[in-house]
């Protein structure tokens, strides 16, 4: 065991103070809208938090770190600014998604509201909804992996054991719902700054300052595992590294272009209070991370400085818990993996959200529309499937299959060949219709998984360029959608109709609605 | 090594113009529901004491 005094200490108080929040948090009585998105009413503040603590995952806490010292810094090209720039122009989505007076609650509802107003029961819904159960279930699975890691640093127990230390953060923050979740992600976006903070105070302490870093990696041949092969002197500061320009820019465009259309970030935009609030609670994210990413970047290099190269038989996702047991003092080190680990659980919470929401709201109440449900049982529901998919992504990190930062990059490159046709030809195209939403999921999910297997250089391109072409011909073949499907985000003040569709869409789906409605909502004449 | 910075540093500049004209735009709209307050960066009315 190597556990030290001031790590227990830390641990304990952060445990502490993260089950104080989720009990605070869980006093408000949470409504099925609260615990799906905060029933539409965040401020900016927490707004911020919960984006900045989701935002960085361990794919990039420890994810970014690995990549860095594994290829130098390309890893800034393909991870940090392929996610600032997906951030960047989330505003522009954020914009839109939050315009109308009675939004949706998910993703797969947003898409029913704007593709299938009309329907009893919306098949898109229920494909996007799957889609987005396997791509957060891998997500999931992925910060469960590296909360195994970092606690299996910390406390020295087996990786294999560790991972089930991570119930116990889920059954504490994730249970509450949109709210909890919120609060300890705020609680938890500071800890990582903080933490980070102490890392880089280490790391920069122990190498001497960024000039001897940088001195150091520009010359460095070591292989980055004992007794592999050694790396050509000065490619690590070369911006392609050992990519070559096109990996880079296939990694870069599906970091960039697929994040911005991921689901949990297009629910993150239903949240706010109002539009401004939702373009805001962006632009501040992006602020907030900036000096977390510089000190993950200081860390990275500088851990090639410190550490040449890793023990054979670990994964560069180890190198961050490596350095700061190594080279920071105790609680130093303490603060820092207790970020990693903030890290992992406020990513995971989230996504187990999102995943037990698309699982339970979008497939088995879509499925049942008629299966009478109160709302308290509806949301205990929502608990029980959210814990039992944690228990699945525990299992099923037992023996990991992947590196974390390129598991996010698949999946993001997933999404994006997907949705990125039917979210953004959605919100600014009035004339994007069903059939082109179908054809660019078919076609877009199809085509990256295609282009994967064949291995080509860049699956996302490949995939969102085919389904572009595939959802135009499928517009242009078929007639203009009605107004109800288009209007809420394009027009300030909706026609009786279009109201009345979304208020059915979501009473539909919760039978504890306030407004009641006609059920007879049909097309408006054109 | 500054290629890659200019990469990282493009994207924080596009947000902030990004965010800028989009407040400007809901500002424009007037459209209250949506979060104009007569101020650019304001999302909601401070409530009268």
């Amino acid at each position: 065991m190597n556990l030290d005094i001031s790590y227990i200490i830390v641990f304990g108080l952060y445990v502490v103070f993260l089950a104080w929040t989720t009990w605070k948090s869980s006093q408000q009585v949470e409504s099925l809208s609260d615990f799906t998105t905060g029933g539409h009413r965040m401020g900016l503040f927490l707004g911020v938090g919960t984006s900045v603590a989701t935002w960085v995952s361990v794919a990039s806490v420890m994810g970014v770190p690995g990549f860095l010292y594994r290829t130098g810094v390309a890893a800034i090209i393909g991870w940090v600014a392929g996610w600032f720039l997906a951030t960047a122009i989330m505003p522009m989505l954020a914009y839109k998604v939050r315009r109308p007076d009675i939004p949706a609650r998910t993703f797969p509802e947003f898409i029913r509201m704007r593709y299938e107003p009309f329907q009893k029961v919306s098949s898109l819904q229920i494909i996007v909804a799957v889609l987005m159960f396997v791509g957060y279930f891998i997500f999931s699975h992925l910060q469960v992996v590296g909360f195994g890691i970092v606690f299996n640093t910390i406390t020295g127990i087996p990786y294999e054991w560790a991972i089930f230390g991570f119930l116990v953060f889920l059954l504490m923050t994730c249970l509450g719902g949109f709210w909890s979740v919120a609060a300890t992600d705020t609680v938890n976006a500071i800890l990582i700054l903080i933490g980070l903070a102490f890392g880089l105070g280490a790391v920069l302490s122990a190498t001497g300052g960024v000039g001897n870093i940088l001195d150091a990696v520009a010359v460095t041949t070591a292989p980055v595992n004992v007794g592999g092969p050694p790396m050509k002197a000065g490619i690590m500061l070369t911006p392609e590294g050992s990519f070559g320009w096109g990996a880079l820019m296939a990694i870069f465009m599906a970091n960039a272009l697929g994040a911005s259309v991921a689901p949990h970030w297009i629910a993150r935009f239903m949240a706010p209070k109002n539009a401004k609030a939702a373009v805001l609670q962006m632009m501040w994210t992006v602020i907030a991370l900036i000096p977390i990413f510089i000190c993950l970047i200081i860390i990275g290099l500088g851990a090639k400085a410190l550490l040449p190269s890793l023990p054979a038989g670990k994964t560069t996702d180890y190198i961050m818990p490596l350095i700061v047991q190594q080279y920071a003092p105790p609680f130093v080190g303490a603060m820092t993996l207790i970020a990693i680990m903030a890290a992992a659980v406020s990513t995971a919470n989230s996504m187990l959200l999102h995943c037990g929401t698309s699982i339970y709201y979008d497939i088995y109440r879509a499925l049942f529309p008629n299966r009478e449900m109160d709302e308290a049982k509806a949301t205990n529901h929502l608990r029980i499937s959210v814990f039992l998919l944690g228990v699945l992504a525990v299992v099923s990190a037992i023996k990991p299959p992947m590196m974390l930062a390129m598991g996010f990059t698949y999946v993001y490159g997933a999404f994006g060949a997907a949705f990125m046709w039917p979210v953004w030809f959605g919100l600014f195209w009035k004339r994007m219709n069903r059939a082109g939403a179908y054809a660019g999921v078919f076609v877009g999910a199809g085509t990256y998984v295609i282009a994967k297997i064949m291995n080509a250089t860049n699956p996302f391109a490949v995939g969102a360029a085919v389904s572009l072409f595939a959802v135009l011909i499928a517009v242009y073949m078929t007639k203009a959608p009605a107004k109800e499907a288009y209007e809420a985000y394009f027009e300030a003040d909706v026609s009786p109709s279009t109201r009345e569709v979304a208020l059915r869409i979501r009473q539909e789906s919760d039978e504890s609605a306030h407004e009641k409605v006609s059920l007879s909502a049909k097309p408006a004449a054109k | 090594m500054a290629i890659a910075l200019l990469f990282w540093g493009c994207s924080i500049i596009f947000v902030l113009v990004v965010a800028l004209i989009l407040c400007q735009k809901i500002e424009a709209s007037g459209v209250k529901r949506w979060g104009a307050t007569g101020s650019l960066f304001s999302y909601e009315k401070e409530e009268a004491k």
